[in-house]
């Protein structure tokens, strides 16, 4: 495949093609501002992330990051190190592209008559540039560069509606708590340094293996669980999870989606590689820091999950429910770091992978969806979306799928996942017993979950509307989005193949 | 300070003269602590000795803020013109971009005369750098930054001026 030899920092190319699209953006909005060119704005933005999104796979294709030894390119090492291109981040570098351009084509309509369009579409190619970064950061200090890349643009954004209270109070407190949070990770990066004196992770696991930082064994300990407090607000799971519900449901919804989607795979691409790349599991490891890091996620997981479910449960706004929801899919998520085992875990691991790239679509639609919402002004708890369906059935079918999708119900691919997941936690129970309990609250927890999703499939589509509506609008651009995320979503089945193969290779690549 | 002096008497003789570092057996802790009790110590002392020294004179005028100064007025909570944080961010701009051509023009020769870069590959990674802040810099320019924020009391008496 490799006919043509490129130069190595062109591996980057999925990061490098959203921030010149950044740039650019930003040299026409220096050009003529306050443009109202939407379809230029918006047309540039999804060009850009689906170039991005193009090369990714054209890479993963090529086979840059398969071992060499599989008659791949091998993984490409980016300024000496600093940053790796291995097929783990160029699946997140995909994942990250896909929610980036279902949003930016959703936004092309949720914006209308909205002031700032230029710094909306190039903030938010700014952010997915960050989290492409955070995929292929391979030493502490670009994690740490890479995700407040990710973090500063997305501030501005749930803000962005500056003469609504409700997004300037979630811009607020995404940002005191996304501050807290950085200083937090940023000190546990210095404990860490200090114990081991490298930065980068690959050099970290040499230092622990070859036994110099016994001395500071206590320290590594706490700059450890000072990552996991950065990595638990990324990726909104519980002791950092109540910026999410809040930040949520003040933000544009488009911008909910991307939070929750692309913003938080891209927090698990660097929990993955952290823990994976610096801090491999032993015995020596659990001497070394005074207890097993697979504890902390299993706790973290299993607490995760039932505060996400149980709380969704009982809401009544249709967003702070899927607020709710996505900080119990992150404790799913989470049970790929909690099944790692010192010789095992690809399995549980490529499943988190497979349940990231699932609920890129069907979570970004099912927000999209409460955009379309907003577009048409119907309001905001579940009895105001009552019968829906009547006015706009392809819109409602599409929720339909996102909702059962997201439940875990069979044909769709969030069954898929999590059977995977579950499965994952079963095999990795043999080497940990703990895992039995993560499977089961899994279980339990998607059972609940269907609760609150069906009530919501429920008011749609069964419910008779309270109050008479006039013809609902249809807006291109976001039912554009809404239903290629709910094709996505059903035809990620067939597909599922190539999509367990690459997770699959990219875990065993990373544990490996 | 006994205590610190080698207890054998051969030591004692070898170390005539100077104190040898075999002496400063005592934890460094306690020369930190010594600080912190010296630092804490001579403010605290001050303030005792002045209390006993000084005069004793009640008089209103002295509970004022500034004695025999300004006489306040107002709250201390009043809002700024946002002009000053938008100066404020700008400046980073170029902050930053000393901070990174400082070390870089530090190597800049060395980089030239080694076979191993080019003109290309010492000069165009900073020029990148510069033309991205630019660009941030002349965004920041059309959408107004620099343009002096006005209340609307100021715009108005502009308009009436007109």
């Amino acid at each position: 495949m490799a006919v043509f030899q490129l130069a190595e920092w062109t591996a980057m190319a999925p990061a490098l093609i959203l921030a010149g699209t950044a740039l650019a953006l930003f040299v026409f909005d220096s050009i003529s501002p306050h443009s109202t060119n939407r379809s230029l704005l918006a047309g540039t933005a999804a060009g850009g992330a689906l170039a991005s999104l193009a090369v990714a796979v054209w890479f993963i294709v090529a086979g840059v990051g398969t071992p060499t030894v599989d008659g791949g390119l091998g993984e490409i090492t980016v300024l000496s190190d600093q940053f790796v291109v291995d097929q783990m981040a160029l699946y997140f570098m995909i994942i990250v592209a896909i929610v980036t351009a279902l949003i930016v084509v959703a936004s092309y309509d949720y914006l209308v008559g909205h002031a700032y369009q230029a710094e909306y579409y190039s903030l938010v190619v700014l952010a997915a540039t960050g989290m492409s970064m955070m995929a292929a950061a391979n030493s502490l200090v670009t994690i740490f560069i890479a995700l407040e890349l990710a973090s500063l643009p997305s501030y501005a954004l749930v803000a962005i509606l500056k003469d609504n209270r409700g997004s300037v109070e979630a811009g607020l407190k995404y940002f005191l708590i996304g501050a807290l949070s950085s200083a937090i990770f940023l000190y546990g990066i210095s404990l860490v340094y200090g114990a081991t004196g490298h930065l980068q992770l690959d050099n970290i696991a040499e230092v622990i293996a070859a036994g110099d930082a016994d001395p500071y064994g206590g320290l590594l300990g706490l700059g450890i669980l000072m990552l996991i407090g950065g990595f638990a607000f990324k990726t909104a799971s519980v002791p950092f999870h109540f910026w999410a519900p809040d930040a949520y449901e003040g933000a544009p919804a488009p911008i909910s989606g991307f939070l929750s989607s692309a913003s938080k795979a891209a927090g698990f691409v660097i929990l993955f590689r952290v823990f994976t790349e610096a801090f491999p599991l032993g015995d020596q490891m659990n001497a070394l820091i005074g207890f097993d890091w697979t504890v902390a996620f299993i706790i973290l997981a299993i607490v995760t999950m039932t505060v996400g479910n149980f709380a969704a449960a009982t809401q009544n706004n249709v967003k702070r429910m899927l607020a709710y929801s996505s900080i119990g899919h992150a404790g799913y998520a989470l049970i790929g770091v909690a099944g790692l085992s010192a010789d095992g875990g690809e399995l549980v691991m490529g499943a988190a992978m497979m349940h990231l790239l699932v609920y890129g679509f069907m979570n970004t639609g099912a927000f999209l969806f409460v955009a379309l919402a907003e577009h048409w002004g119907v309001g905001r708890t579940f009895e105001d979306y009552n019968g829906l369906s009547r006015q706009a059935p392809i819109a409602c079918a599409a929720m339909a799928v996102f909702m059962f999708s997201l439940a875990g119900i069979p044909p769709f691919g969030g069954f898929f996942s999590k059977f995977f997941l579950f499965m994952g936690a079963l095999e990795a129970s043999a080497a940990n017993t703990a895992m039995l309990a993560v499977a089961a609250a899994l279980v339990v927890n998607s059972a609940l979950s269907l609760y609150y999703y069906s009530r919501l499939v429920k008011a749609l589509w069964i419910e008779e509307p309270a109050t008479t509506r006039d013809r609902l609008a249809r807006p291109t651009g976001l039912y554009a989005a809404i239903v290629v995320a709910a094709v996505m979503t059903v035809l990620i089945l067939p597909g599922f193949g190539p999509v367990v193969d690459a997770a699959l290779d990219a875990a065993v690549a990373a544990l490996g | 300070m006994a205590r610190l002096r080698p207890k054998n008497e051969q030591s004692t003789l070898i170390c005539v003269g100077y104190e040898s570092p075999n002496v400063t057996e005592m934890n460094d802790w306690i020369a930190i602590g010594m600080l912190a009790l010296v630092g804490l110590s001579i403010p605290l002392g001050m303030m005792v000795v002045s209390y006993l020294i000084r005069p004793s004179v009640p008089e209103t005028s002295k509970r004022a803020t500034y004695e025999s100064g300004e006489i306040p007025t107002g709250g201390t909570r009043i809002r700024f013109n946002i002009q000053y944080y938008m100066v404020a961010l700008l400046f980073v701009v170029f902050d930053i971009e000393t901070v990174l051509l400082f070390p870089w023009a530090v190597v800049y020769q060395d980089a030239l005369a080694s076979p191993e870069y080019g003109l290309l590959e010492a000069l165009g990674p900073m020029l990148l750098f510069v033309a991205i802040l630019m660009i941030g810099l002349a965004w920041a320019w059309r959408t107004g930054a620099v343009q002096w924020a006005q209340t609307r009391t100021q715009a108005a008496s502009d308009t009436d001026r007109q």
